[in-house]
């Protein structure tokens, strides 16, 4: 994972002695193309958070689906 | 909970990541924003992290938004709407401070983090609302150009030029700061609409005596149920989420920047709210003249009905603020697009690479403006039809995303300290049940109707 957050003093400041006077140095480490690109881990969800997540997923649809129906109902 | 990152070493120096010219120009911007810090130089420093908060509220007023304000006001007079736009953009407020603090803590965007740290399936469905509901956004706001321009006696290729020629012409420079400058010079013209509310002169006495929600709107319950899911759809949207977290990370504002960034947001909800309070009055001027039956997106519609009731000023003065308002949304949903086309696919999604090391980032961009561009070119298709629905389409699918997004706020081993607070999930729990409650209940009675299981 190569967020800041957890890199704690100054909420992840920029090291200065990294790359000396360049501009560069005023990134932080997470910020860099070569750190985002890396994926952060994946995060373990509870049987009942998934669960939750794909009754809302399907609910979603479903509600959708009736708004695109009324939707080609109404051009008639 | 306070982590060590995992991609580095627990111990012991480390080398230097390689470097691209997306961290070198992010670097030039940050290293500005270091130099008027270390100076103690507070005004600066605010103009240098202001962006994205302003951008996407006012990207928000966009073409449908301002319609529906207008419409509103012309339908039902202020009572009622003129309290409910602020309370809406507060709504807004809550969910757009957690995507900005999100990408200035994590450096990612939405898109990204959702696919990777809650897995591929919720990631790519995420993608595909956003893709979804930003074409059908898209359509409507070349159709708001269009209307504007219409009152100009121009045509729909003119619209469709315009529109694609900013697109390219905020792409061409490769730079993230030069293309949020220009978007944001663009957006403060949202405030057109405000002036467009003083030329039709409304009674002062008339506006704040509506700040206490009253008359309701009439008519039937699926009418208002119509009302609040598409101006709540005109507030808050997926598009937002996607696109304040992105470029929150792609201007490169860190964890140390959020209290800007809250400052950002707010002011970008006060304007739009109070620009979109300057439609909903506009378009009141209609109801007092009896103008109630106007067909906003027929030919120059409402400011060809403003011109009659308030004199050409005002009607040019609407119809320029409809043509910023499509432009501007063009211009920051396609970039929603974008990025997360690129953080779906994995590859460089930055304003501060070249098309060339962003091909998809750049192909997405473009190649999204130009769908929505053929579509309104299409002899016949139903436009006012596609206009309408796009903002209720929007309010059912967000509360996936939202959910997602207060998700990763409470995040500790990606926020740290900066992970939600009680009093913030309570508040963003409350938004998401009242946002999910509107759009269900219009979806289900429509269809219900439509089906003849209820009344009409």
């Amino acid at each position: 994972m190569t967020t800041d957050a957890g890199q704690g003093a100054g909420h992840g400041e920029p090291d200065p002695q990294e790359h000396g006077d360049e501009p560069v140095r005023h990134l932080q480490r997470g910020q860099f193309v070569a750190e985002t690109s890396r994926p952060v881990p994946r995060a373990a969800l509870s049987a009942r958070a998934t669960a939750g997540l794909w009754a809302l997923r399907v609910f979603v649809v479903l509600v959708s689906l009736m708004v695109i129906y009324t939707f080609i109902d109404q051009l008639r | 909970m306070t982590l060590t990152p995992p991609s580095l070493p627990a111990s012991g120096p480390t080398p230097d990541p390689p470097l691209t010219e997306e961290d070198a120009a992010r670097a030039r911007d940050r290293a500005r924003v270091h130099h008027a810090r270390g100076h103690g130089r507070h005004w600066q420093l605010l103009w240098l992290l202001v962006g994205p908060g302003i951008l996407v509220m006012l990207g928000e007023n966009d073409g449908p938004s301002m319609i529906a304000y207008a419409s509103d006001g012309a339908q039902y007079g202020l009572g009622f709407f003129v309290p409910l736009i602020p309370v809406l953009f507060a709504m807004a407020y809550i969910c757009q401070e957690m995507c900005m603090r999100i990408g200035a803590v994590t450096h990612r965007g939405y898109g990204g983090l959702v696919l990777q740290r809650y897995g591929r399936a919720w990631g790519w469905f995420g993608a595909g609302d956003l893709i979804v509901t930003n074409l059908i956004t898209l359509v409507a706001e070349f159709v708001s150009i269009r209307v504007g321009l219409a009152y100009f006696h121009l045509g729909s290729g003119v619209a469709v030029a315009l529109g694609l020629a900013l697109v390219v012409f905020t792409l061409s420079g490769g730079r993230y700061w030069r293309w949020e400058r220009i978007v944001l010079g663009l957006a403060l013209f949202n405030g057109l609409f405000l002036l467009a509310a003083v030329l039709v002169r409304p009674q002062p006495g008339a506006v704040v005596s509506s700040l206490d929600f009253l008359p309701l709107p009439g008519g039937s319950f699926n009418t208002l149920l119509l009302l609040l899911a598409s101006t709540v759809g005109a507030t808050v949207t997926p598009w937002m989420i996607f696109f304040q977290q992105s470029a929150s990370a792609d201007k490169g504002m860190t964890a140390r920047d959020v209290r800007h960034g809250r400052y950002d947001t707010a002011a970008g909800a006060v304007l739009a709210a109070v620009f979109g309070i300057g439609a909903l009055i506009a378009g009141a001027a209609l109801l007092t003249h009896g103008g109630s039956g106007i067909q906003g997106f027929a030919g120059a519609g409402y400011p060809e009905a403003l011109k009659q009731v308030a004199g050409s000023a005002a009607g040019a003065v609407f119809a320029l603020g409809l043509i910023e308002a499509g432009a501007v949304a063009i211009l920051t949903i396609c970039a929603s697009t974008a990025y997360a086309a690129g953080e779906c696919a994995g590859v460089s999604r930055s304003f501060n690479s070249s098309p060339r090391s962003a091909a998809v980032f750049y192909a997405a961009n473009l190649g999204a403006a130009v769908l929505a561009a053929v579509v309104i070119l299409i002899p016949g298709a139903p436009l006012l039809s596609i206009v309408l629905n796009a903002n209720v389409l929007a309010t059912v699918l967000l509360p996936v995303s939202l959910v997602f997004m207060v998700m990763l706020a409470n995040d500790s081993a990606l926020m740290g300290q900066w992970a939600n607070k009680r009093s913030t999930n309570a508040i963003g729990i409350t938004v998401i049940a009242f946002i999910a409650l509107c759009g269900a209940a219009y979806g289900i009675d429509s269809f219900l109707r439509v089906v003849h299981l209820i009344g009409p």
